[in-house]
């Protein structure tokens, strides 16, 4: 998982979209070529819109979707606060200041097989690069998602696409099951004997501890993409901890992306 | 840079480049985005906070923007004296500008022990006393209780020889009363200051935004509380005084040397602009080119 990422770069990145999608959720494509170049699915970059006299600090945006060869990164957002209300005003041609790649990403299992991805609302952003990387590489996709309301369910239309199988679940509606998007997994992992080479979940706390359960049923790796308020992205303030099994580590440079047993997620 | 101007200073026996310098606690060489050539341009290089024994830090969360900067409840994590010696010290190697190392310690006897040890170390220049930190023998705070600060710095200089710099708190009635008592006490530089006690309160949640439940407030909001103690201070002090924060840009660091300051550190502006002090190297000598 720790495997040598390059170093992040301080670097000017210009909007080349940035639309509403909808509700509260936007997508902004940026053209970066140096980050974009090096991002990795699961790494994030820290991001302002705003003078340091606005706003303090950058926000960590995860990459939704990579284009090396053109130079661009997507971001999925949701307008939330000062900052993400600041960058939803994002137009055509506006600079933004980025520092990235950060972190860790994620890994593909060495063997071709299945993967599952667990997403609650948002998390999705983190999950879709895995995808579309995993996809390339030959593996069977296995997507669940899960969000409050119907009409937030993000990913559909995108990951869709990419998976053999797509399961889905809102706060709204049920279907049948006990509410937990999980609930799909675990049929597949009990009634089918499914293997998977991996599982990987993003975006809620309650959905991977369902998922630390089935793992320690049914012995699959898994792997949670945290996050956390952050000073500077890069390692230095040791602002964004979580509590491990080998202690505190920094979501932005052990992290972001953790196996999921390592992470003392009850807190 | 600009060539004509020689930012050179003698921060009392230290010969810095300019007066230029990372805050501890915001820098970690290991986790920078600068070069070797750019950190060796810096005035000199500070270490995170070193302890003589792991020092773990506060559960999360640690960072809270605020309306003019952060408050981090950090907690001053910091590497043990073995890990320092294998680990961090052979990367200072590659720099050719003083090194100065921050210390934490839980009594004055682990300050002075640690001192001790890193005497005997020839790369190190100096040694940044971080005083916000408690005495667990009587829970008061190095940094604010005058007795404790002044027999905390009397007692280490018996134990080093490398140049003491005392890192103020700003938490105090009277931060000139400190700085004379760190002055008086052997202290070669004093540091004005650290960051602020704060507190912030989620009203949805009902809880604190900090894990620590409070924590420390620096950025541009605490400024102008700095630039007077600089200025209170100086009026009183003979050892060459390093002002730090809420320092982003070279116009602050100029206010603080108006104000009295020898040398400035610049803090938690790093975050959000990785190169931020290099800027302000260039615009000091560009001001001062200006104005000669």
């Amino acid at each position: 998982m720790k495997s040598a990422e390059n170093k992040p770069l301080f670097v000017t990145g210009k909007v080349l979209e940035n639309r509403n999608i909808n509700g509260d959720y936007f997508e902004i494509v940026i053209e970066a070529p140096d980050i974009a170049r090096n991002a990795r699915p699961g790494q994030f970059v820290m991001l302002s819109r705003w003078n340091i006299n606005n706003l303090f600090l950058k926000r960590p945006f995860s990459f939704y979707q990579i284009d090396a060869e053109q130079g661009r990164f997507a971001i999925l957002y949701k307008k939330i606060g000062k900052g993400t209300e600041i960058l939803s005003q994002s137009k055509k041609a506006d600079q933004v200041e980025l520092i990235g790649s950060c972190g860790n990403g994620f890994s593909l299992p060495e063997n071709v097989g299945k993967i599952a991805l667990v997403a609650r609302g948002i998390g999705v952003a983190t999950l879709l690069p895995l995808a579309i990387e995993g996809k390339k590489k030959g593996l069977e996709i296995y997507s669940f998602l899960s969000a409050r309301e119907k009409n937030l369910l993000l990913g559909p239309d995108k990951l869709g696409p990419l998976s053999s199988h797509i399961f889905y679940t809102t706060d709204d509606d049920w279907k049948g099951t006990d509410g937990k998007v999980t609930f799909f997994l675990e049929e597949l992992l009990k009634n089918n004997r499914t293997d998977f080479e991996a599982v990987y979940v993003c975006g809620s706390k309650r959905l991977a501890r369902h998922i630390r359960e089935l793992q320690k049923e049914y012995h699959f790796a898994a792997y949670i993409s945290l996050e956390e308020r952050m000073g500077c992205g890069i390692g230095a303030c040791k602002g964004c901890v979580i509590n491990t099994i080998y202690g505190y580590q920094r979501v932005c440079k052990e992290g972001p992306v953790f196996p999921l047993e390592e992470v003392i997620l009850n807190e | 840079m600009n060539n004509k101007v020689d930012l050179s200073i003698n921060l009392g026996n230290l010969q810095l480049k300019n007066p230029v310098m990372p805050a501890s606690g915001t820098f970690d060489i290991r986790d920078t985005i600068l070069n070797k050539e750019q950190l060796n341009s810096l005035g000199a290089i500070i270490t995170k906070s070193i302890a003589s024994h792991k020092r773990l830090g506060n559960p999360g969360p640690r960072i809270w923007e605020t309306e003019a900067g952060m408050m981090n409840a950090v907690g001053i994590p910091a590497e043990g004296f073995e890990y320092f010696k294998e680990n961090i010290l052979p990367l200072l190697e590659d720099f050719c500008v003083p090194i100065i190392v921050s210390m934490v310690g839980d009594s004055i006897t682990d300050f002075c022990q640690l001192a001790k040890k890193l005497d005997n170390f020839e790369k190190i220049s100096a040694l940044e006393i971080n005083l916000s930190c408690p005495n667990l023998n009587d829970g008061l705070y190095f940094g604010t209780n005058k007795d404790v600060l002044g027999d905390l710095i009397y007692q280490l200089k018996k134990n080093t020889g490398k140049v003491v710099m005392a890192k103020l708190s700003p938490n105090v009635t009277d931060i000139t009363e400190m700085a004379l008592t760190a002055e008086e006490a052997g202290a070669d530089i004093i540091i004005i200051a650290n960051t602020f006690l704060g507190m912030a309160i989620d009203s949805e949640k009902l809880i604190p935004r900090l894990g620590n439940k409070v924590g420390g407030i620096s950025g541009p909001g605490i400024r102008p509380i700095i630039v007077r103690m600089i200025w209170e201070a100086s009026q009183r002090v003979k050892i060459p005084i390093v002002g730090v924060g809420g320092i982003t840009s070279t116009r602050d660091a100029l206010e603080m040397f108006l104000a009295g300051a020898s040398a400035v550190q610049v803090g938690s502006a790093n975050f959000s602009n990785p190169y931020v002090m290099l800027n302000i190297i260039e615009g000091i000598a560009g001001y001062l080119n200006k104005k000669i």
